[in-house]
C-alpha cells in the first residue's frame, strides 16, 4: 500500500466565508456547548446559539430516553425516510450499522455501513440513504454504489446533536429496499472540551489514500478527507451574525470515467469530511474523485492504480 | 446542527428535590465527595483545608458565596457547588461542623 | 497468605474456601485502586460489622495519576506508591494479595490464581482497565517494551523514564493518543506537557509531537494556551482531520503510520493503546460488546449479574469521565448502596463530582469539574454546574490550580488508602 498526500489546490476559499480574522492560521470556532457555566461569559452566547440550532426540531425541552422512541420501526419514525421508501416496506435488519453506542463527541460521530451483497452487475446495492431522526434536519448522507466497489462497506463521521437512532435505507439493483439502525447515547463530558478547529489556509485540501497495484479480483480500500467547515448555517459567529451555510455536498469516485461511488452530502457530516470505502478496480486506469461545494467551487484528484 | 447539549439544556427547574435532601444521611452522602480533595470526613489539613469542626456558620457562608461566585479568585468550589441545592450546602455544613477538628 | 482465619472452611478435596464470619454478610472487593480501595473502607466505615475482604496482587499500590510529574521530573515515583496497612489496621479489611482470575456468579464464587476460593454475599470489582493489544496493527504485549505505554504505573513508567532520560538532544519524543473512551482523558495532553517540560529543561533542541485519533480533546483550549506559553513550537498536536490518526506501529524502527499514509520516526515513542474493562469483569460476564461494563447508574450494580457491583474505569459511566476521582467516588457510592442493599434499605439517592487536575508546567495547573445524577434512568451533569478553568486567566490562578493539584493528590490518597488523621 503506498500512499499519496495531495498537494495543496490553489484557488479562491474565501468566497462566501462570512468570518473575521482570516488571516489566521488556525482559528476556532465555538460550537454551541456552555463550556463554564454562568460564570463564563461566553454562556449566553452558547445557549442563543443551541437555541437556534435546535430550531425546527421537535423537542420538549429534555432529552427522551431511548426507550421512548421505541413502538415502531425506525423507519417509520423519520418522514424523509418514509417519503424515500414511497409506501415499500423495506427488510429489517438487513443492513448493519456500526456507531459507538455511547459517545462523548457528537460532532464526529465514527460510522460504518455494512450490507451483505455481492456487489455483482446483476445483484448490487444501488443506494444507501442515511437518516438521524433527532438532527434538526434528519438526512446525513446519501450514498450511490457501483460493482465498482466489489464490497457494500463504507466509512464517514457524522453530527449527532442528541441520543437518537440513526437509521439506513439501502436499495438494491431490482429495487428491494432493506433498513438498519442503531441506538446512539451523546453525553456531554466536561471533561472534553469542543471547539471545531479548522484551518482556514486549507479549506478544500484534500487528502487521499488509494492502493498504487492490487492483484486482479483484490479489494483495496480508498480513504479520502477534504478539509472543509461544513458550516451548518445554524451558527453565529463572535459578533452574533450567523454564519451562513457551506458545505460540501457531493463527492464523487471514479474509475476510469465510470462511478465507483457518489454521495450527496448534507450538512450533518462532520467537520472536514471522511470516506472510506472499497475499490475493486477491473485492470489498470486511473481514480479520479472530485468534491464540491454548495458554492459551486469543486476540486478533484486523480491516481494511477495498477492491477495484476 | 453541531452538536448541542441537550442534557444540558433541560428547562425541568421544577424537579422536585430529594425528601431527603436535607437529612443527615444525605448530607453525609454529598460530604463523602468532598473528602477526594479534603480527606475523608473532611479532616485533613493541605493546601485545601481541612473542614472537620470549622464553625457552621462560616462554612455555610463560604459554600454558599462560592456558589453565588462571591469568592474572587476561587478555583473549582464555584464549578462544584452549583451542582447543589442551597440546602444540600447548609446540610454538608452543619454535618462537617459536627465533626472533630483534628 | 493469611487464609486460614476463623471463617475458612475446608472444603472436599481440600479446598480452601473463605467466607467471612458467619451471621456477618461477606463483600469480596476485587482491586486495590482509587475504586476498589474506596469501597472497602467505606463499607467498613458504614458498616463496621461487616466482613470486607480487598483482593489485589500488589503489596504496594502505585497511581497513574501523577505519573506524568514523575516522567518530567517533579516528583519522585516512590510518592506516588501507598499500601493497605491502614484498610486493615484502622478500618478492618481483610486484605489478600492474590490475583482474582475467575468469577462463579450464580455460586457466588471468587477464584483465585493461588487456588484458593472467596464465597461472597456482595462482590465489587474495580479492575480498571486491560490493552486491547493488536487492536491497533503491529502494537501488542512485546511491543509495548521497546515503545512503551506507561498507562498503568510501574515497570512501564520507569521504561518510558529510562528512554527520556537516553534520548539525545534534538530527538523527538512522539505520543499517540486513542479515540475515546480511554482512561484518564486528559492524560495525553498533561503527559505531553510534562515531557515537554523535562526537554526543555535538559534536551531543548527536541520536539515533541502528539498524534491524535480524535479533533477534541480535554481541556483543549486550556492546553494550547499552556503548550504556547510555556513550551512555543516545541510542542505539535496534529489531530484526526490532520492526519494524526495512526493506524500502525513499527516498534523495531520506532517508526507509526497515520491512515493518509504519513511516515512519523519517533527517538521515543510512547503508545497510548485502545483499552477495555480488566479482565475478572469479562470473565465474569458483566461486559458488553464495546468491552466495557454497563452499570445501573443507581448504584453501579451490574445490569447483567445481580449481586455483583462494578466501578472505576471498567465501567461505562459517561459523561463521567475514567479518573481516579470518579472511581473513588463510585467506591463510596456502591459502598452505600451495598449496605443499604444488605440491610433492605431503599437506595440512597446517589451523589458524583468530579474534578481532573492537569499540570502543564510547575506553577501552571488547570482543571475540569463537574457534578452529575440520575436523570430519566441516564446519568447526566447537573445543568449550570462544572466546567474548565477560565482561558486566559493571570498566573497566580494557575499557580493555585498548581498547588491545588498536589494538595489534592494527598488528599485522595488519604482518602483511598491512608495516612491518617482522621480515625
Amino acid at each position: 500500500m503506498e500512499s499519496r498526500v495531495s498537494a495543496e489546490v490553489s484557488f479562491s476559499v474565501e468566497a462566501g466565508l462570512n468570518m473575521n480574522n482570516k488571516n489566521d492560521k488556525k482559528q476556532r470556532l465555538p460550537t454551541p456547548v456552555p463550556e463554564s457555566g454562568p460564570a463564563n461569559p461566553g454562556r449566553r452566547r452558547a445557549l442563543r446559539l443551541l437555541v437556534a440550532g435546535l430550531a425546527g426540531a421537535a423537542l420538549t425541552g429534555r432529552t427522551p430516553g431511548l426507550a421512548n422512541n421505541r413502538g415502531s420501526a425506525a423507519w417509520e419514525r423519520i418522514e424523509p425516510a418514509r417519503e424515500r421508501l414511497n409506501g415499500a416496506t423495506p427488510k429489517d435488519g438487513a443492513i448493519k450499522l456500526d456507531l459507538p453506542g455511547v459517545t462523548q463527541d457528537g460532532s464526529a460521530v465514527p460510522l460504518t455501513v455494512e450490507i451483505d451483497s455481492p456487489m455483482s452487475e446483476d445483484d448490487f446495492i444501488e443506494a444507501v440513504y442515511l437518516y438521524a431522526g433527532g438532527n434538526p434536519t434528519p438526512e446525513l448522507l446519501d450514498v450511490y454504489l457501483t460493482p465498482l466497489v466489489g464490497r457494500a462497506r463504507f466509512s464517514t463521521r457524522i453530527r449527532l446533536n442528541k441520543s437518537q437512532s440513526v437509521l439506513a435505507l439501502a436499495r438494491t439493483n431490482r429495487g428491494e429496499w432493506l433498513a438498519g439502525d442503531r441506538e446512539v447515547r451523546v453525553t456531554v463530558s466536561g471533561c472534553l472540551s469542543r471547539d471545531d478547529t479548522y484551518d482556514f489556509d486549507a479549506v478544500m485540501r484534500t487528502r487521499v489514500r488509494v492502493p498504487e497495484r492490487l492483484e486482479p479480483g483484490q479489494i483495496g480500500e480508498v480513504r479520502t478527507l477534504i478539509d472543509h467547515p461544513m458550516e451548518t448555517g445554524l451558527r453565529e459567529d463572535g459578533e452574533g451574525q450567523p454564519i451562513p451555510e457551506r458545505i460540501i455536498n457531493e463527492f464523487r469516485a471514479e474509475f476510469n470515467g465510470k462511478s465507483v461511488l457518489k454521495a450527496r452530502l448534507y450538512r450533518a457530516i462532520s467537520a472536514n469530511p471522511y470516506l472510506r470505502f472499497p475499490i475493486a478496480p477491473n485492470g489498470s486506469g486511473e481514480a479520479t474523485f472530485h468534491w464540491t461545494e454548495d458554492t459551486g467551487e469543486s476540486v478533484s484528484e486523480s491516481f494511477r492504480m495498477e492491477t495484476g | 446542527m453541531v452538536v448541542v447539549p441537550v442534557l444540558l439544556w433541560s428547562g425541568d427547574a421544577s424537579e422536585p428535590v430529594d425528601e431527603n435532601a436535607v437529612g443527615a444521611e444525605r448530607a453525609e452522602a454529598v460530604a463523602r465527595t468532598c473528602a477526594a480533595c479534603h480527606g475523608t470526613k473532611g479532616g485533613f489539613e493541605t493546601d485545601i483545608p481541612s473542614l472537620a469542626g470549622k464553625p457552621e456558620a462560616v462554612l455555610e457562608a463560604q459554600l454558599l458565596a462560592f456558589k453565588r461566585d462571591e469568592m474572587p479568585g476561587a478555583t473549582v468550589m464555584p464549578r462544584l457547588t452549583r451542582g447543589y441545592e442551597d440546602d444540600e450546602l447548609r446540610a454538608v455544613a452543619r454535618y462537617f461542623a459536627s465533626l472533630e477538628a483534628n | 497468605m493469611g487464609l486460614l482465619g476463623a471463617g475458612t472452611l475446608l472444603a472436599a478435596g481440600g479446598l480452601r474456601v473463605y467466607a467471612g464470619r458467619p451471621s456477618h454478610a461477606h463483600v469480596a472487593v476485587v482491586g486495590g485502586g482509587f475504586g476498589g480501595a474506596t469501597a472497602a473502607k467505606y463499607l467498613k466505615i458504614l458498616k463496621p460489622d461487616l466482613d470486607v475482604t480487598l483482593i489485589e496482587p500488589n503489596r504496594r499500590y502505585y497511581t497513574c495519576p501523577f505519573t506524568n510529574l514523575y516522567l518530567g521530573g517533579l516528583r519522585d515515583f516512590e510518592s506516588l506508591g501507598h499500601d493497605y496497612r491502614e484498610l486493615q489496621e484502622d478500618y478492618g479489611v481483610r486484605v489478600v494479595p492474590d490475583f482474582a482470575e475467575d468469577v462463579d456468579v450464580d455460586g457466588r464464587r471468587l477464584k483465585l490464581a493461588e487456588g484458593s476460593e472467596i464465597a461472597w454475599d456482595r462482590l465489587i470489582l474495580s479492575p480498571g482497565i486491560d490493552f486491547r493489544w493488536g487492536a491497533l496493527e503491529g502494537y501488542d504485549e512485546a511491543a509495548a517494551e521497546k515503545a512503551p505505554h506507561a498507562w498503568k504505573a510501574g515497570p512501564q513508567t520507569h521504561l518510558l523514564r529510562r528512554q527520556l532520560e537516553e534520548m539525545e538532544d534534538g530527538g523527538t519524543f512522539v505520543l499517540v493518543a486513542p479515540e475515546n473512551p480511554f482512561r484518564c482523558p486528559p492524560g495525553p495532553y498533561e503527559r505531553v506537557s510534562l515531557i515537554a517540560h523535562y526537554l526543555k529543561r535538559n534536551k531543548p533542541r527536541s520536539k515533541v509531537l502528539l498524534l491524535d485519533s480524535k479533533d477534541n480533546f480535554s481541556k483543549q483550549g486550556l492546553f494550547m494556551e499552556g503548550w504556547e506559553e510555556h513550551y512555543g513550537e516545541m510542542v505539535e498536536w496534529v489531530g484526526l482531520s490532520n492526519d494524526g490518526r495512526v493506524i500502525r506501529v513499527d516498534p523495531d524502527r520506532l517508526e507509526v503510520e497515520t491512515e493518509f499514509g504519513t511516515i512519523h520516526r519517533a527517538s521515543v515513542l510512547n503508545v497510548v493503546p485502545p483499552q477495555k474493562a480488566g479482565l475478572i469483569a469479562h470473565r465474569a460476564g458483566v461486559t458488553d460488546e464495546s468491552g466495557w461494563v454497563p452499570v445501573d447508574p443507581n448504584t453501579f450494580q451490574s445490569r447483567k449479574a445481580p449481586g455483583v457491583y462494578v466501578i472505576g474505569d471498567a465501567t461505562e459511566a459517561a459523561p463521567m469521565p475514567k479518573s481516579g476521582f470518579v472511581a473513588n467516588n463510585h467506591g463510596k457510592v456502591t459502598a452505600a448502596a451495598v449496605v443499604a442493599d444488605l440491610e433492605e434499605r431503599a437506595v440512597p439517592k446517589p451523589t458524583w463530582a468530579n474534578t481532573c487536575y492537569s499540570v502543564i508546567a510547575p506553577e501552571w495547573g488547570i482543571t475540569v469539574a463537574n457534578v452529575y445524577e440520575v436523570h430519566d434512568g441516564e446519568l447526566r451533569e447537573v445543568p449550570g454546574s462544572g466546567g474548565v478553568s477560565p482561558s486566559g486567566a493571570p498566573a497566580d490562578f494557575r499557580r493555585n490550580e498548581a498547588r491545588y493539584a498536589e494538595a489534592w493528590y494527598a488528599a485522595i490518597s488519604q482518602d483511598v488508602w491512608g495516612t491518617r488523621p482522621p480515625g
